[in-house]
């Protein structure tokens, strides 16, 4: 217990670059996280529209494609790209990727671990539009039918502007759930905050203060704590305006962690 | 194609014991996870304004810390400031403190569901709050979460995965494919390791889905 709050172990914090260090480090995981969901956005939206096609055939492959990456551990996926994606690849992305962007993802390996995030994270939301779509009233779609629009028309008019506007707090929560995931990718030696808080924890040359390995995650975790938590907030925020503004709500989405935590704080007790 | 067959024949031994970590260690986390997660719902349901902020502040602090870094607090944090913990005590514990926020969550919505009217009445015929909450409205808030547990059953298998491949090393199902891959240098272990994961998860939900229809009630 002393050693929990000796000053000793904290006086790391304030001395030199120490903290400063650490929140550059949770600024990477940040910035792999907001083009993990741009990408995931994307792909998670053609996947939705491909389950709903009315074409049994494509709907059935784009439901089994997205229930397998549902089902695997994250870390998995990552570990394995990390591995199997082709040199070739590797070599596109570090030419492709724009100078502007920060210096943590212009290192190579970071294409496996956006692939994999990208891949899990794109089925997830693919689950949530799709939930957010179907408990749009079918009304809607019979009147936007019976008025002449084509199916493209329909959805780009009527479905999906409602649809998706409702799956807004989920789509929250998951990106609080994806920035947790981020410091997955510490494990193929990117250089993010867990990746920061190791190198300072076992730093011991020409320093006065040495950081402690408890005490340096503890940072961290608060760090990620504050984030995420103002977040889930907005989140919060998001769907209980929702809710005022519909009257209705979106059917929870199977395996989505948070969602049951978003439900529970927005529905008051009867 | 034969080749991953005879990758799978010749080290089935291993993937068999992976596997098996892994269903251990979700098996004690989930423990671990239920006691936690139905003691800090308590807390956040209960009359008493102090509780209900302790077990905000749990449920707060665990669902927005990420697992790993939560793991590695506990395994090396904890070691290096002297206490000798061991992976496996350092793995199932963070793993079911961190889904008992989860579970905490659903069981308060369950409470919910199961109505205050509940409450009330009990309290009237003068049980404890203790013995309202355990006799009575608990049981009823487990089968309304039923379908939850089962996806969290299914997000603690993943996580597992995370425990395995993380400094903490325990030989789960990710690290014994990871062996096997480095040591053969053939890619098809992982595609083994996938199937197990699969195979565990699709039992879980076919599982769930027969609780469900015995027990749970939609509300």
């Amino acid at each position: 217990m002393d050693y929990l709050f000796s000053y000793d172990n904290w006086e790391w914090l304030w001395t030199g670059n120490n903290f400063r260090f650490l929140v550059e480090g949770i600024l990477v995981n940040l910035q792999i996280a907001v083009v993990a969901i741009i990408f995931s956005l994307i792909f998670g939206l053609s996947l939705a529209l491909l389950r709903l096609a009315r074409n049994r055939f494509v709907s059935i492959v784009a439901g089994l494609w997205v229930d397998v990456w549902r089902n695997l551990p994250l870390i998995f996926i990552i570990l394995y790209l990390a591995l199997a994606v082709p040199g070739s690849w590797r070599d596109a992305y570090a030419s492709a990727i724009p100078d502007w962007f920060p210096d943590a993802l212009q290192d190579e390996l970071v294409l496996g671990a956006l692939l994999g995030l990208v891949l899990y994270n794109s089925a997830v939301l693919c689950e949530i539009m799709r939930s957010g779509i179907q408990s749009l009233d079918r009304g809607q779609r019979e009147a936007a039918a019976s008025l002449g629009l084509t199916y493209f028309q329909q959805m780009r008019f009527v479905v999906l502007p409602q649809g998706l506007r409702r799956m807004v707090p989920s789509t929250v929560s998951q990106l609080i759930t994806l920035n947790k995931d981020t410091t997955l990718v510490s494990i193929i030696a990117i250089q993010e905050v867990v990746g920061a808080g190791s190198t300072l924890a076992s730093v011991n040359f020409g320093v006065e203060v040495r950081p402690a390995y408890l005490q340096v995650f503890i940072v961290i975790g608060l760090l990620f704590i504050a984030v995420n938590f103002s977040l889930s907030r907005l989140s919060r925020r998001l769907e209980m305006r929702e809710r005022e503004r519909t009257g209705t709500t979106v059917k929870p989405v199977e395996g989505i962690e948070d969602q049951v935590a978003l439900q529970t704080d927005v529905l008051p007790p009867r | 194609m034969t080749d991953a067959l005879n990758l799978l024949t010749e080290n089935f031994g291993n993937f068999a014991s992976g596997l098996w970590v892994t269903v251990r260690i979700v098996a004690v986390a989930f423990v671990i996870a239920m006691v936690v997660g139905t003691l800090v719902a308590a807390f956040r349901v209960a009359p008493v304004k102090a509780l209900q902020r302790i077990g905000g502040v749990y449920v707060e602090v665990f669902r927005n810390i990420p697992l790993l870094v939560l793991l590695l607090i506990l395994f090396i944090g904890v070691r290096r400031a002297g206490l000798p913990i061991s992976a496996w005590v350092a793995g199932t514990m963070g793993l079911g403190l961190y889904t008992a926020a989860y579970i905490a969550e659903a069981l308060r919505s369950g409470v919910f569901a199961v109505g205050k009217g509940q409450v009330d009445a009990a309290l009237s015929l003068g049980l404890t709050y203790s013995r309202t909450m355990r006799r009575i409205i608990l049981p009823q808030a487990f089968r309304t979460v039923i379908p939850t547990l089962g996806s969290l059953i299914i997000a603690m298998v993943k996580n597992s995965a995370i425990v395995g491949a993380s400094l903490l090393a325990l030989p789960d199902l990710l690290k014994e494919s990871r062996v096997i891959q480095s040591e053969t240098a053939q890619t098809e272990a992982f595609l083994w390791a996938a199937a197990g994961y699969l195979l565990v998860t699709i039992t879980v939900t076919v599982v769930f889905r027969r609780l469900e229809t015995r027990y749970a009630v939609r509300r």
